[in-house]
């Protein structure tokens, strides 16, 4: 691994005012581009404004840790610092059950508040309301929590929403179409128009953090993957990565660039799928066939290059577990590739399709960064965040990526963003490919430490946080995945001057799972 | 995939295992046209999956596979259903909605478990999941693979019409009890 110096946020005026107030920011693990400040909950919420009023300073996550003594709870607010090659973690030891209200200062950090609140029984100071995330109310009593469970919890089950005058709530979900994923909308609405639109997503929430604990890491990746399958190599990178920089395990140059090949046709399938998804959205049967045609032939390169349709297995702790095979890249890939790209060529020349996803479900530049978007979201909105650009590991030092980015933060901006990317990954797969691609790895060491990971997922920025203990088992995972983050924005752009129909073309746009969330 | 399915004289079903798609799609076509008319309608339901069963099954319907062409849809409404397919290991959050899906659905009805995290093999029975959907629903046909191939749902559905076809032949049309099938789920 590239060895990593702390150069570029020295020059960071926040991280020099936390530096001088409280000491130099120390490394977090090994040489793992990400730093850690401890600070106190009274410095909390000054610093957090410093931080939100920085540029290049992105919310990335907010969780909470089990403390020592085991009946405090450490806040963990992890900061990306895109500008600086950098994330920075603020650890906070709460006493008490408040800490400042976070997201009064930082919006991208609500959901996670309402979080921390189920699952460690702390609260934001004042008496905002919050929303359920996991823990579905008929089970308040029976769900594990990762520390203590509140003491008091509103009957409400999320937090209030406009319905007045002639708009009413409709409520859809959770079974709603044929083999999509269990989730429940709250749409408000005055008859065809999205004047409100909520969530709820408990209900597959299957406590993987929970189960998480205790477990080696080699074993722990089994349910990584399946945390949200159809990132199953992102977020395995972002977890493998995380205990490597806990435990200094560096995987070598070939393994590096398996994975980013398995992550490559990751975003290359996804993207076919999501454009599968919008023709159908948009009742493009035919379109919707070709799109299908491409992305059956993708999932079966999948296959024949690493044994698996979905990628499952690829990632190893300290490496990778399969070499690919190479034969497929350069015979059956390319020939896929194209069908997709002609697919796409008819879709872009088809006025019925381009105008409807025109104008739809628009986010704003200055929403994407409020909600700390990732992605093809957040690119399409004009945030040019890229983990694989901006967060450097190997491979991407010695394999430049050139991210798409869009302005218009609509549905066809998205579309647009989806078809530079898959042009890109299918440069990258071929160079890396060129440069050799090897499996190799090895059982993670029984240590102590900490460590963040991060890869580019199809939605965007993985992240994976986790402490060992001495015996090298877990002692709290985190598990972000880009689903996490990118649901937040999903009302906003539902609400945006559309109606019902928009609604399926805006969630395709957003090829988000809800396991991701739900997880 | 379970045991042999035991049809009623003339459904052919011994093939089921069979490694050639066109012969799997063309008894599965002769068998849904003989004993369905050409219409037999499939609900799926997610109970925790991480979504790669979902993409698999929306694979069904693609021109791969066109399942439509085989007499299969999909159907949104439970009353119009025949067939259950579900995925995911049975979150305990989702009984209530899994409850109303099946019982919603009107007999003859089989219920097709997909995918390792319904069969038993991702999760254990704990606070958050039952660990398998047998555990709450009477499970016909058990379908294995993480997640499995439009194939692997090809080949379960074979052996889910099979299920299907007893339960007609069995059906007491002549009276009003609801069938054998009315065991209390969740």
């Amino acid at each position: 691994m590239t060895s990593r110096t702390t150069a570029g946020p020295r020059h960071n005026p926040v991280l020099a005012e936390l530096a001088t107030g409280i000491g130099s920011p120390q490394p977090l693990g090994h040489d793992s581009g990400t730093l850690h400040f401890t600070v106190t909950a009274a410095d909390l919420e000054h610093f957090t404004h410093r931080l939100a009023e920085t540029a290049g300073a992105r919310l990335a996550d907010l969780f909470a840790a089990t403390g020592d003594p085991p009946d405090q709870v450490v806040l963990n607010m992890l900061w990306a610092l895109d500008a600086d090659d950098a994330y920075l973690l603020i650890q906070t030891q709460l006493r008490g059950e408040n800490y400042p209200a976070l997201s009064d200062i930082a919006p991208a950090a609500f959901v996670e508040e309402c979080e921390i609140f189920e699952q460690f029984g702390v609260r934001p100071a004042g008496d905002k309301p919050l929303n359920r995330v996991a823990v579905p109310p008929q089970a308040d009593h029976d769900i594990p929590r990762l520390g203590a469970a509140p003491r008091h919890v509103d009957g409400e089950v999320h937090a209030p929403h406009a319905v007045g005058g002639h708009a009413f709530e409709f409520p859809f979900g959770p079974v709603r179409a044929s083999a999509q994923e269990s989730l429940y909308y709250g749409l408000v609405t005055s008859g065809e128009e999205v004047v409100d639109l909520y969530l709820l997503t408990w209900h597959k929430y299957r406590g993987l953090e929970w189960r998480l604990q205790g477990m080696l890491p080699d074993a722990a990746l089994f349910y990584v993957e399946r945390a949200e399958g159809l990132s199953a190599v992102a977020q395995a990178w972002a977890f493998a990565a995380a205990v490597e920089h806990a435990t200094g395990l560096r995987p070598d140059p070939g393994a590096s660039r398996t994975r980013a090949l398995a992550l490559e046709l990751e975003r290359l399938y996804n993207h076919a799928a999501a454009i599968a998804a919008l023709c159908q959205a948009t009742g493009l049967s035919v379109g919707q066939a070709g799109a299908e045609i491409a992305l059956e032939r993708l999932l079966r390169v999948n296959a024949a290059v690493f044994g698996h349709r979905y990628l499952f297995g690829v990632v190893g702790i300290g490496g990778a577990q399969r070499a690919p095979d190479l034969g497929p890249l350069q015979t059956e890939l390319p020939e896929a590739v194209a069908e997709l790209r002609a697919v796409c060529r008819l879709l872009s020349g088809t006025n019925s399709f381009l105008d409807r996803l025109e104008a739809t479900g628009i986010l704003t530049t200055e929403q994407a960064v409020r909600l700390g978007l990732v992605g093809p979201v957040a690119r399409a909105a004009g945030v040019a965040i890229d983990a694989r650009n901006q967060h450097l590991q190997p491979p991407y030092d010695d394999v430049a990526v050139h991210p798409a980015q869009g302005t218009t933060g609509d549905v066809l901006a998205r579309y647009q963003t989806f078809l530079a990317e898959i042009d890109e990954s299918a440069r990258l797969i071929s160079e890396l490919a060129r440069r050799g691609a090897t499996a190799g790895g090895t059982t993670s060491p029984r240590k102590a430490g900490s460590g963040l990971g991060w890869a580019e997922s199809p939605r965007g920025e993985s992240l994976a946080y986790v402490e060992l203990d001495g015996d090298g088992s877990i002692r709290r995972a985190r598990l972000r995945p880009a689903s996490a983050r990118n649901w937040r924005a999903f009302d906003d752009a539902c609400r945006s001057q559309n109606v019902f129909t928009d609604i399926p073309i805006i969630e395709a746009s957003f090829w988000l799972t809800v396991a991701g969330t739900a997880r | 995939m379970t045991s042999p399915v035991h049809g009623p004289a003339g459904l052919s079903t011994t093939s089921s295992h069979s490694a050639d798609p066109e012969r799997l799609a063309d008894e599965l076509s002769r068998n849904v046209q003989r004993w369905f008319g050409r219409s037999l309608h499939i609900r799926t339901i997610d109970t925790g999956s991480c979504a790669a069963c979902e993409s698999e099954i929306r694979l069904l319907g693609a021109p791969h596979y066109d399942l439509h062409r085989l007499g299969f849809f999909f159907t949104p409404a439970p009353r119009h259903a025949d067939l259950l397919m579900v995925t995911g290991p049975g979150v305990r959050a989702m009984d209530p909605a899994l409850t109303k899906t099946w019982t919603a659905m009107p007999e003859p009805k089989v219920v097709v478990a997909v995918g390792a995290c319904a069969l038993g093999g991702v999760y254990p029975t704990d606070a958050f999941t039952h660990g398998a959907i047998d555990k709450v629903l009477p499970v016909d046909v058990y379908i294995p693979g993480c997640p499995p191939s439009p194939i692997a749902l090809l080949h379960g559905l074979l052996v889910a019409v099979g299920r299907l076809v007893d339960r007609v032949g069995a059906q007491p049309f002549t009276t009003t009890t609801t069938g054998p099938a009315a065991a209390s789920p969740c």
